[in-house]
């Protein structure tokens, strides 16, 4: 019997292989199962964006009211602040919609500005300052390619102020530290794009797996007709360009 | 000259990207029909991880867990969830899970119906919670460290927080012996490290997709996470070290031969190119 | 005056409430002051949770017309893809405001609006499958790009090629098989050259954190304004 918990199986099933037959040509059923994700994904966004709000603000407010008024009175700023976010629509009162980008911005901002500093300077510095003598010959080549890597990169991404090599004249030792130290950061970075490059092959080929296991393999007939049907819509569409 | 024709055709059949196509997702579903069953080796980084949460932690700690990933990245992170979840629970931990992104709820839900066997014996509420999705990236990840009752009062099920147990023993990040974030994004690492490593000290631990394990690795180097689990290899190693083989140890064999598959491809695309390079030079300084 | 309303208004909130967010987090007076602090940080971060949901409802909208902008614009050929789209977005909202009012009407029911049975079938059969499969079909162009674009033309391209064999080698099982010193070796340079490598750019986004709320507070950055007048 054909249940909608059957029915959801399969479709999840065409699903994948619609959108995946993209990969081939555009088709008919791809268009229509990438319009059903744009629809099914905006309403989705739109209902947790209720319950968000639901949670935060209106269940407070209506199952302990005396509670709500007395201690997150202030809620109502920025329920207002949100309702005005819809003045973006009107020609006349669009800038209303301003104040509330400006609270989310600036709170934004400034949450980040006041960690930042400790977060990702103060504690990556420190982290490299390393010994570069020491009696482990494996641990001070490890300090001296974190410390000259880290420096080189650091080097690669000055825009502003570097030595620049006056012609004619000969390089300063300040150019040829500078160049040295650009050039490790090159390589530098080339070893972790190495890295990132083989880690994307990782991931990318990781979702298609689990999409296999998860989605096609368990309903492989629902599958093959979806890849069939898929055909079709690619044949009809080549026809019908000719 | 033979071998340069016999590169030229196999440039001309491999030109075309529906074979491509063909031969990645054969190297995907052939060794999962046919296990090649090649043996999964333990890390030292992965395991490093795996006598923090088995030493480092008291029994009955507290752990809170970010879900943070879209139903793409399931295949890599599930696995990562579902071994650290059941290694907390072996040890008797209570575990808040939380999600600072929409996407969260599905892969939570999914994340339930799959590990099904670990939440058997457990009581919603006073051994895990699901706080569900809250708004607000970074400012909602202060909000919550300062205190979680005063962001949101109602978890993703409709229950009141004050009237759930777990939440009456934990509030705040310092209430968390370890928290874990397994995500797909790579801001809402800095938002942790910067909202509750910075102000708060609490340890960290990340469970990344494998393509931004490189760039968030600066983080666990200068000391600001515990470890790192990388995607479905770390996983498949996690799941042997806890006993529950899933999807991440399943994944190995299709990963080995879709990784081969794709070296071969860049081996053959630059042996081309350079037999083209080197013949038009000699031809050229004839 | 309506300049001042319109741009420099919200200018002069974004100057305050950062120099009151750093504010509330670096001075110290007394315990009394450090609390009302403590609260009103936590307050100004609550106002954000509220705004962004109003965002994402906003976002949700933008869709909604888009689409039904399409619809007449673009005639027979799209209006039923975009006749799709807005059913589907209409469908999963009215489920979801059944979901919540079944939340306050029958709290004994447990229904909420992420358990709503007919809004979780759907974002559980065509939301997700369909957000794995965008997500995934990458794999077949990079695939693609391996075979027809990694070309070693230079020593900096071999070496990304080097290090991007031994991490795959060391992320691989059948690397193992081939030399056991694969996976500590990808170890090693995923903790050294490549912990080096992404550390200036963790400088460097903590320095644009910096810029950027610098820019801000000097009324430099406009961009998040919109349009210009």
């Amino acid at each position: 019997m054909i249940t909608w918990e059957v029915f959801g199986a399969w479709l999840s099933a065409a699903m994948v292989v619609w959108i995946y037959s993209f990969a081939y040509r555009d088709n008919a059923l791809y268009k229509l199962a990438e319009h059903m994700f744009v629809g099914t994904a905006a309403g989705y966004s739109i209902a947790l964006a209720l319950d968000s709000l639901n949670r935060v603000v209106v269940a407070p407010a209506v199952r302990s009211p005396e509670t709500f008024w007395a201690a997150s009175w202030h809620y109502v700023i920025p329920v207002v602040l949100g309702v005005l976010m819809f003045a973006k629509y009107s020609r006349k009162y669009y800038w209303l919609a301003r104040y509330a980008v400006a609270v989310n911005i600036a709170v934004g901002s400034g949450l980040a500005l006041r960690t930042a500093p400790i977060a990702n300077i103060v504690r990556q510095v420190t982290a490299t300052i390393l010994p570069l003598w020491g009696s482990d010959p494996v641990k001070v080549l490890n300090n001296w390619i974190l410390v000259l890597v880290t420096l080189g990169g650091l080097t690669y991404f000055l825009f502003t102020i570097f030595p620049r090599r006056v012609e004619g004249a000969r390089p300063s030792p300040a150019y040829w530290v500078y160049r040295s130290l650009y050039y490790i950061g090159i390589y530098g970075m080339m070893v972790g794009f190495g890295a990132l490059f083989a880690n994307t092959i990782m991931t990318r080929v990781g979702f298609l797996i689990s999409i296999y296991l998860i989605y096609i393999q368990p309903e492989a007939w629902a599958s093959i007709v979806a890849a069939v049907l898929a055909a079709v819509a690619i044949i009809l569409g080549i026809l019908r360009k000719r | 000259m033979s071998e340069m024709s016999a590169l030229r055709s196999l440039e001309k059949v491999l030109g075309s990207k529906e074979l491509l196509y063909t031969l990645l997702l054969l190297s995907v579903i052939l060794p999962i029909l046919h296990p090649l069953g090649i043996p999964v080796e333990i890390s030292k980084r992965t395991l490093d991880v795996y006598e923090y949460v088995d030493k480092k932690l008291p029994p009955g700690c507290h752990v809170y867990i970010e879900v943070y990933y879209e139903v793409a990245a399931r295949g890599e992170l599930e696995p990562n969830l579902i071994a650290l979840t059941k290694h907390l629970f072996d040890k008797g931990c209570k575990i808040v899970y939380g999600s600072l992104s929409a996407f969260g709820v599905v892969a939570f839900s999914l994340f339930k119906t799959m590990a099904a066997d670990l939440f058997e014996d457990k009581v919603y509420g006073r051994d895990y919670v699901y706080l569900g999705y809250i708004a607000g990236s970074e400012a909602a990840t202060a909000s919550l460290a300062r205190s979680i009752r005063g962001t949101i009062s109602v978890d993703n099920y409709g229950n009141r927080l004050e009237d759930l147990p777990l939440m009456r023993e934990v509030d705040k990040a310092t209430d968390f012996d370890l928290v874990i974030i397994v995500s797909s994004g790579t801001d809402v690492f800095a938002y942790y490290v910067r909202q509750w490593h910075t102000p708060y000290g609490v340890p960290l631990l990340f469970a990344a997709l494998s393509v931004i394990g490189p760039s968030i690795e600066p983080f666990v180097g200068a000391g600001q996470a515990i470890g790192m689990l990388v995607g479905q290899r770390s996983a498949a190693e996690y799941e042997v070290l806890v006993g529950r083989l899933g999807l991440g140890i399943a994944s190995m064999d299709a990963q080995s031969t879709s990784h081969m598959l794709i070296v071969a491809f860049i081996a053959i695309g630059n042996a081309i190119y350079w037999s083209k390079r080197v013949s038009s030079q000699r031809g050229g300084s004839k | 005056m309506s300049l001042v309303v319109r741009r420099y208004a919200p200018q002069a909130i974004v100057t305050i409430i950062i120099l009151l967010t750093v504010m509330f987090f670096y001075f110290y007076v007394n315990p009394e002051t450090s609390e009302a602090f403590s609260r009103a940080d936590k307050a100004l971060s609550d106002w954000v949770v509220v705004i962004t949901s109003f965002a994402l409802i906003v976002g949700g909208i933008d869709i909604l017309r888009f689409h039904l902008v399409r619809m007449r614009k673009e005639g027979l050929r799209q209006a039923p893809f975009s006749a799709v789209t807005i059913s589907l977005l209409v469908l999963m909202v009215l489920f979801a405001l059944h979901g919540w009012y079944l939340s306050y009407a029958d709290p004994a029911a447990g229904i909420a609006i992420t358990t709503q049975p007919q809004f979780r079938w759907l974002y559980l059969n065509v939301y997700a499958p369909a957000d794995a499969a965008v997500y995934s079909i990458l794999v077949f162009y990079m695939a693609s790009a391996s075979y027809r674009a990694f070309r070693v033309r230079n020593p900096m391209a071999l070496l990304l090629l080097v290090v991007a064999l031994i991490v795959i080698f060391g992320n691989t099982t059948v690397g193992g098989l081939l030399w056991p010193g694969f996976l500590s070796l990808r170890d090693w340079v995923m903790t050294v050259p490549n912990t080096a490598a992404f550390r200036p750019i963790t400088i460097g986004a903590g320095l644009g954190i910096i810029i950027l709320g610098l820019r801000l507070l000097t009324w430099r950055e406009v961009s998040w304004m919109g349009r210009r007048e």
